[in-house]
């Protein structure tokens, strides 16, 4: 009986030692250096307990940063869902399988991308001279539109990519979703002659009601995780226009000032806001 | 021939340094750096300097950024490097930290210090001692199409006045053609580099005698207005841009004139990255514009040294790379942005090269170079911030001049 009791710890113990050394430890750290006033240029740190977290909430770069975020969170997550959710629909509608097999191989190239080239790429394609995005403005109207150099337009052409990458992937996920659907709630919807957006606003779309929340908190850590994009593609600006929560805690810690205690204590935030708020949502949509 | 003859001078150099040095290292050297091509060619001669000192050499390369990051990290902690490639923007840091020491002592005098640039050995030095040898560097220059100025029947500017009335009369982006290229990207080293000789030129300090903090004057107000006005003239993508995107419209014949870092000099004369080699010339930046001096370079480190025969062999690594010898491989080489010594810029294979107008800009401009940067480890966060700031007006998120220095004053005082 007590071997029985012990098998799954014998299990679960490799995989929960690799858990402790690879999270656990870094947060530990992280946590224990916020609470200090480390930088890089000194050898020497005190303790100054909770003194960078009250820091933090009079720092309009931070509270900016915090705001940025949060737009981008829901910019990025409803477009990738928008766009996943309309081309799963319109393949499974009008696409055989010999197309469908074509597109979903097209869309998910874009996700295999390293995000740095992606970025690289589409940056490129937004010069206002030389871009190819850019190129029918030019060509029609003689302007050369500089999408990056405005707040708004940096902001929407960094959230484009990375929909371009991830929306494509989840139209991906979506279909073979809709794929897996037993078919006679939607033939017997047809036989009522419901209409197509009927079908699937009243039974495909609920019926896959759980795993689209799932994609849903996948993809908003995943937008949680924007640096590379926002780095290569604006540094942040126009001024701290895309600057995002991850985006300032490097600068602070790297770029500009070696204040690795007060980036560590805005990665903590981080932290626990994101644990709050998914496990929040989560345990309401189980419910 | 003269291939011949630069060859067989490298290898009576070489052969001649050898002879003098005894094996003085112990083991194989580690090299944080960022990448060069200068430094992948010096890779191929590693044989030479194990043969010179006893030892090899490793290099781990990063982007500009990370390799900052990764140095400060490493200098203040563990020391794993031996030689730190360390810049203007950081030497300060590095020097008051105590993680590099000064290269007296420990430069071999054979290898000819005072041969670097002076104005890359202004930027070099700290408190009255040098820290590091330059890869890349230099001031200013003062770059132009001469068929566009030709055709216009302008003469080449030599005050900023001129410049400026240049630049509004050879832009016509009906045409392609924009009057200049300037840098708005966020960063010390982006926008307010090209903003600092404007500052310098107006009377601006950043600090006064007693060490209060002078910059919210009306130099810095004037300065910035004048910066901004003449953006109405940059080519597009140059707003958010840096020296990557504002030298390649140049490069690729979409403006008029620039002022920017030397090494676009020779960049420009270079057929394989300029579309207008044949059309180019160089002088000095028009008066009263002072060049914004910088430097890259190697330092040795103190913490992976910690005994002189070691800062010794690092000192050795240091001057080698950096040497005559490697300098004339890199020109050979074609490698025109990372030429740092004045025998070099005078030399007749650097004339043959880029042609006697650029050797004789470079060797005139370094008497123009000055510090412009505040020297002072907290350069990089106040820089920084300005940066944030400048860009801001520059795209026109803010229009408040005045405001965003005042800003920046807040903010410097907190430092």
């Amino acid at each position: 009986m007590r071997q029985r009791t012990a098998l799954p710890y014998l299990f679960l113990g490799p995989a929960l030692v690799v858990l402790v050394i690879l999270a656990a430890v870094p947060t530990i750290y992280a946590v224990n250096i916020s609470l200090q006033n480390r930088t890089l240029s000194a050898p020497d740190a005190d303790y100054v307990w909770f003194a960078n977290y009250l820091r933090l909430f009079s720092d309009d770069r931070f509270l900016n940063a915090l705001w940025v975020s949060l737009k981008w969170e829901l910019l990025t997550v409803s477009a990738t869902m928008v766009v996943g959710i309309g081309l799963a629909l319109a393949m499974f509608e009008a696409a055989n399988a010999r197309w469908r097999a074509i597109l979903c191989l097209l869309f998910i190239i874009p996700v295999l991308l390293p995000r740095v080239c992606a970025a690289f790429v589409w940056k490129f394609s937004f010069h206002p001279l030389y871009g190819a995005t850019t190129w029918p403005v030019r060509a029609l109207t003689g302007e050369t539109p500089d999408l990056l150099a405005t707040p708004w337009g940096a902001m929407l052409a960094v959230a484009f990519v990375d929909v371009w990458q991830w929306g494509l992937f989840f139209a991906v996920i979506i279909l073979k979703l809709l794929e897996s659907l037993p078919p006679q709630p939607i033939e017997a919807a047809r036989i009522d002659r419901a209409k197509g957006w009927e079908i699937h606003s009243f039974i495909t779309l609920p019926m896959l009601k759980l795993p689209l929340i799932s994609l849903v908190l996948v993809k908003a850590i995943e937008s949680l995780r924007s640096f590379d994009l926002v780095y290569v593609m604006t540094r942040g600006g126009p001024g701290i226009s895309t600057e995002t929560l991850d985006m300032y805690a490097y600068s602070q810690g790297f770029i500009e000032a070696g204040n690795i205690s007060y980036a560590s204590s805005m990665a903590v935030i981080m932290m626990v806001l994101t644990v709050v708020m998914f496990t929040t949502i989560w345990k309401r949509v189980q419910k | 021939m003269k291939r011949t003859f630069a060859s067989a001078s490298i290898l009576a150099v070489l052969f001649s340094t050898a002879a003098w040095a005894e094996p003085i290292c112990n083991n194989d050297l580690r090299i944080l750096a960022q990448p060069r091509d200068g430094l992948t060619l010096l890779e191929e001669y590693v044989d030479e300097f194990e043969e010179l000192s006893g030892a090899g050499f490793e290099i781990d390369y990063l982007n500009e950024n990370d390799r900052r990051a990764k140095s400060q990290a490493d200098a203040s902690t563990v020391g794993s490097y031996d030689v730190y490639y360390v810049d203007e923007a950081n030497l300060p840091l590095f020097a008051s930290s105590g993680w590099i020491v000064p290269l007296d002592g420990y430069y071999p005098s054979e290898y000819d210090y005072e041969d670097f640039d002076a104005g890359m050995r202004t930027v070099a030095s700290y408190e009255g001692k040098q820290w590091f040898a330059p890869i890349q560097g230099g001031g200013d220059l003062l770059v132009w199409r001469t068929d566009l100025l030709e055709a216009a029947g302008i003469a080449p500017p030599t005050t900023w006045e001129e410049y400026t009335a240049a630049v509004a009369a050879l832009h016509d982006p009906s045409k392609g053609i924009y009057g200049v290229a300037l840098r708005g990207q966020r960063g010390s080293g982006a926008n307010v580099w090209r903003w600092l000789p404007l500052f310098a030129a107006n009377g601006g300090k950043w600090v006064d005698e007693s060490g209060a903090f002078a910059f919210n004057s009306e130099a810095a107000v004037k300065a910035t207005e004048e910066y901004l006005a003449l953006f109405k003239y940059s080519a597009p993508g140059t707003q958010t841009g840096s020296f990557d995107e504002s030298t390649g419209a140049f490069r690729s014949g979409k403006v008029a004139l620039i002022i920017e870092s030397a090494p676009l000099g020779a960049m420009s004369k270079d057929p394989s990255q300029s579309q207008v080699v044949d059309v180019v010339a160089f002088a000095p930046p028009p008066t009263p514009l002072p060049g914004s001096g910088y430097a890259h370079g190697f330092a040795i480190a103190s913490k992976a040294n910690p005994d002189d025969a070691e800062k010794a062999c690092a000192g050795l690594f240091v001057a080698w790379s950096t040497s005559k010898e490697q300098e004339a491989r890199r020109l050979a080489k074609g490698q025109p942005g990372e030429l740092t010594r004045k025998s070099t810029y005078e030399s007749p294979e650097y004339v043959a090269t880029f042609g006697e107008n650029l050797s004789v800009a470079m060797a005139a401009t370094g008497a123009k170079t000055e510090v412009l940067f505040w020297q002072d480890p907290r350069w990089q966060e106040l820089g920084n911030a300005w940066g944030i700031l400048l860009e801001e007006l520059i795209t026109g998120s803010r229009t408040d001049v005045k405001g965003a220095l005042n800003e920046l004053d807040t903010f410097a005082k907190s430092l």
